[in-house]
């Protein structure tokens, strides 16, 4: 199955096989972690057509032939981080580190929505994420502290328009959103 | 620039936001093989007979392993009582019996599906005090007969009691017998068995060499510990096993000890192959460990002016099946039962006790949070009871400096009420609030465990930059930061030119791990004296080459001059020199204490017993929905007494974290059981807090430098937790008068306790 990931066409194998396994095992995109297997920790979230989702209930199948993004396509050149990675540093918005790609990719999609989201806004966007280390605080404050940057005319572009892949084409099953679900 | 004291990014961070992290599921070796543990089905048995025919013929096999196979020793942190895999009893529902390691996941489920097990039930016990009567199914009848560490722990095997931790001071049990009923407050509380939840599950990876080496990657928060354990484990000394720790996602306790490791090397060795073992996130639930339920029970007893006077509290912990660390959450529960405040006369009793339940261990707070919840909870009460404000009630009882510990111990420093005074003033209280809202008040306290040791090694490159070498492996906490902050600050060197080295047990000085709250403390001292050392070792050889006396050379702010004269060398000039001249430069510190004793075991005293001390107060404001009895928390202040702060964007995560952590505690989490089986082991049915849960939490140092730590320093991990939960449930009190003694505080039994204050409040 062809798919789009970080801009390049690759080979995801068996359409049947889930996006999380395929991204780790077939290119060793490492940074997409697999937390729960039930969507719901978002440890394993990417973009899909630049809409968060939990690779780890998505197949592959959904994805051909669309865009998927994952951490290692977030840096415009190595040594030059995107503004949402440079505020996640500088605010101290990780410790153990294992959901941070997740929570980057979910800001992501936020930021490329909404480009001044309040505290509520993202702490509602973010519910499909957890993290036990942080409390969440610096986290959200890492993601207004991006917000501007990305803002600005000239900024590293949007997930909606990221780099190079073909328009999305027609989708089967629909993912679940891997943000702003429902909780119980 | 100064090192210390400012918010020094994290040294890991760039790595971790540019998916460079890599845990034990990331780790790649040739040839790796895949590794699966087979687990009881049954809560107590005694395994008849086990198969492994069938499940040696699946395609794609390459070992099976079982108790005959391997040394299997017995571990534990004090009673050593727990093999890594079942032997001939299985004692909870999820325990080891068997792996298997195959090409692929799939063949590993097969194979396991094959595998036959013949058991023969066993009387089992679920309800802590129901173990602890007579005549209740014995976990462990040999327990006499294990290994036991008896200067913490106190066993009474025929009452399946681990540990039984005793303090008496004065004659409480006369006072209360003699008090007036007006005088006498009596109170039962519970809390639940909550799951670490670390984002990354248990992991870890063998490879085996020859000549009975081998090293095991892992996801642990204390490598010599688990290096310690798999001695036992397989059987052989601790020289031939390297243990390397990943990058590890989340630990809280719960990666102490022996999971996934033993599994992973038993296997390698059987296939001759790498391999890989990596926990599900329902083995993690219903297979690791918990943080202990309790059942506290107190009774207290006033003056005729109101003050405390006598207090009896029964603290009755559900250990599990094992003792993983069960008998130190007996013993800090003990010595947290009345919290920080001045109680003259004291009967403590701390119980861990054996079931049929999957182990309860080490969990942040250990204990305290347990303890704080049941004793503010209760003191709360008391106040109401004599009719007096409860922070006035606090700080009228609040310990000060120089008060002894209910163990006796002489505390320095105990800014208890001041931390109770800000905490208080920053929540508003006793200010006017609508009805359904309300604040409440907890004070927070915690021991830091000691013994406790850790050593450091500090290099000195040639161009005057450092590498440093520790044994805590960074699992979050931050400690590779502040190590690195440390070293640089004592050499004078940026933060860029000291780097800390990746953590081995081959290559890296012991340290006791990621626990208590003991890394910024104990081997931040020790990073201090490997740093003294190279000053020491710089200054000799700037003296040689500036041809002036050691003594006249000054060694400060990256460089070393001779004294009043403008002739020195910067540290990369003496760095150069010495490898033609001294050979390399190495510092080498350690840190020990001195002077702890164990508490006596009758009285529960001891001149010197734990490391430090740690104070602070928490407050919140919640509003109790009336219709559905949900509890929203508005706000949340913590006040935490951490001596200096090293890094205040640090210090504000692990506080924060540590606050939504007790959030969880005391709202949302709670692992369920149902005959010995964890009936909600996915986070789908175990409600961790999001970021929807968890307010912005005001997080307030009370910078008190102690004498003792690095530049005045003290860990700050855990406080964070402990006094969250009382603080709820407080304010829960002051907004709708329901008294909840149970957590976590649901939306159900905050309904009912409404109803049932209605119709004449009883608590209990």
């Amino acid at each position: 199955m062809e798919v789009w990931v970080n801009g390049e066409a690759a080979d995801l194998g068996e359409p049947g096989g889930l996006l999380l396994d395929a991204l780790r095992q077939r290119l060793e995109l490492l940074s997409v972690h697999r937390g729960c297997e039930s969507s719901y920790c978002g440890a394993c979230t990417v973009l899909l057509d630049g809409a968060p989702v939990h690779s780890c209930t998505v197949l592959v199948g959904v994805a051909a032939g669309r865009r998927v993004e994952t951490v290692e396509g977030l840096q415009e050149a190595p040594g030059r981080l995107h503004p949402l990675q440079e505020a996640f540093v500088a605010q101290g918005a990780l410790q153990c580190g294992f959901c941070t790609s997740g929570f980057l990719m979910a800001a992501r999609a936020l930021l490329a929505e909404s480009p001044d989201p309040s505290e509520a806004d993202i702490r509602r966007h973010l519910i499909g994420n957890i993290c036990r280390c942080t409390g969440y605080q610096q986290i959200v404050r890492a993601v207004r502290a991006a917000a501007p940057a990305l803002a600005a005319p000239g900024a590293v572009p949007a997930a909606s328009a990221a780099g190079g892949a073909p328009p999305p084409a027609a989708a089967g099953l629909a993912p679940r959103p891997a943000s702003g679900g429902d909780r119980p | 620039v100064s090192a210390i004291g400012r918010a020094v990014p994290r040294v890991d961070g760039v790595r971790k936001v540019t998916g460079g992290g890599r845990y034990a599921c990331d780790l790649r070796f040739p040839r790796l093989l895949e590794g699966l543990v087979v687990r009881s089905t049954r809560p107590h048995a005694r395994i008849r007979a086990i198969d492994t025919a069938a499940a040696r013929a699946v395609p794609g096999v390459r070992a099976v392993v079982t108790a005959a196979d391997v040394p299997n020793g017995l571990w534990g942190s004090a009673m050593k009582d727990q093999p890594s895999m079942a032997t001939d009893v299985v004692r909870y529902l999820g325990e080891p019996v068997a792996a298997v390691a195959a090409e692929d996941e799939a063949a590993c489920l097969e194979a396991a599906s094959r595998l036959e097990i013949v058991y023969e039930d066993l009387p089992a016990v679920f309800d802590a005090e129901e173990a602890m009567r007579p005549g209740a199914p014995l976990v462990h009848p040999d327990a006499a007969r294990y290994a036991c560490r008896t200067t913490v722990c106190h066993p009474e095997p025929e009452a399946n009691v681990l540990n039984h931790v005793r303090i008496r001071r004065g004659d409480a049990e006369a006072l209360l017998a003699g008090a007036a009923p007006g005088a006498l407050v009596k109170g039962r509380y519970r809390t639940q068995a909550q799951q670490h939840a670390p984002m990354e599950t248990h992991g870890s990876v063998a490879v085996p060499e020859p000549g009975g080496r081998i090293t095991v990657y892992t996801s642990t928060q204390a490598p010599f510990l688990v290096r310690a354990d798999l001695a036992a484990a397989l059987g052989r000394p601790e020289s031939l096993i390297r243990v390397v720790p990943t990058d590890c996602g989340g630990g809280f306790g719960g990666k102490m000890h022996l999971r996934a490791e033993p599994f992973a090397a038993w296997l390698a060795e059987a296939a001759g192959r790498p391999v890989r073992v990596v926990f599900a996130r329902s083995e993690e639930f219903s297979a690791t460990t918990t943080r202990h339920a309790a059942v506290i029970d107190i009774a207290t007893a006033v003056d005729g002016s109101g003050r405390l006077l006598a207090a009896r509290v029964r603290t009755v912990l559900d250990t599990g099946a094992y003792s993983d660390s069960g008998e130190m959450v007996a013993w800090q529960t003990a010595l947290g039962a009345v919290g920080p405040y001045r109680v003259p006369h004291l009967a403590v009793d701390s119980y861990a006790v054996y079931t049929n339940h999957v182990p309860a261990g080490s969990f942040r707070g250990m204990g305290w949070p347990q303890a704080i919840f049941a004793w503010e909870s209760h003191l709360d009460e008391v106040a109401r009871a004599v009719g007096r404000d409860p922070l006035a009630y606090r700080l009228e009882h609040a310990l000060r400096d120089g008060d002894p510990s209910p163990t006796g111990e002489i505390i320095q420093q105990a800014p208890v009420a001041e931390a109770l005074r800000q905490a208080a003033e920053r929540i508003g209280w006793g200010r006017p609030r609508p009805r359904w809202r309300g604040v409440g008040l907890s004070t927070v306290m915690k021991t830091s465990t000691a013994p406790s040791t850790a050593g450091a090694v500090l290099k000195l490159n040639e161009d005057g930059g450092a590498d440093l070498l520790v044994g805590a492996a960074e699992i979050g906490t931050g400690v590779h930061t502040v190590m690195a902050q440390l070293a640089a600050e004592a050499l004078g060197l940026p933060m860029e030119q000291v780097r800390v080295a990746p953590v081995d047990t081959a290559t890296c000085p012991y340290d006791a791990g990621a626990r208590s709250d003991r890394t910024t403390f104990h081997l931040g001292q020790a990073v201090l004296a490997a740093a003294e050392d190279v000053r020491e070792q710089v200054r000799d050889l700037a003296a040689r080459l500036l041809e002036a006396r050691a003594e006249d050379v000054e060694v400060a702010g990256g460089r070393a001059a001779v004294r009043g004269t403008a002739r020195g060398l910067s540290l990369a000039e003496v760095a150069a020199a010495s490898s033609q001249l001294s050979g390399p430069i190495i510092g080498r510190g350690r840190h020990q204490q001195e002077g702890i004793v164990p508490l006596d075991p009758e009285t529960g005293q001891s001149p010197h017993a734990v490391s430090h001390f740690k104070f602070g107060a928490q407050a919140v404001e919640v509003e109790v929905e009336p219709e559905t009895g949900a509890v929203r928390v508005l706000r949340l202040v913590s006040v935490h007494d951490c001596g200096r702060v090293l890094n205040p964007m640090l210090m504000e995560g692990q506080v924060a974290g540590a606050a939504a952590m007790g959030l969880g505690f005391a709202l949302l989490e709670e692992l369920r059981f149902d005959g010995g089986q964890v009936t909600n082991p996915t986070l789908m049915d175990y409600a961790l807090p999001t970021s929807a849960d968890v307010p912005e939490i005001e997080v307030v140092p009370l910078e008190v430098a102690h004498p003792e730590g690095p530049f005045g320093a003290k860990g700050v991990g855990e406080p964070g937790i402990i006094g969250v939960a009382p603080a709820v449930a407080n304010a829960v009190r002051a907004a709708c008068g329901a008294r909840l003694t149970r957590l976590p505080i649901t939306w159900e039994r905050v309904l009912d306790a409404v109803e049932q204050g209605a119709a004449g409040r009883r608590p209990g």
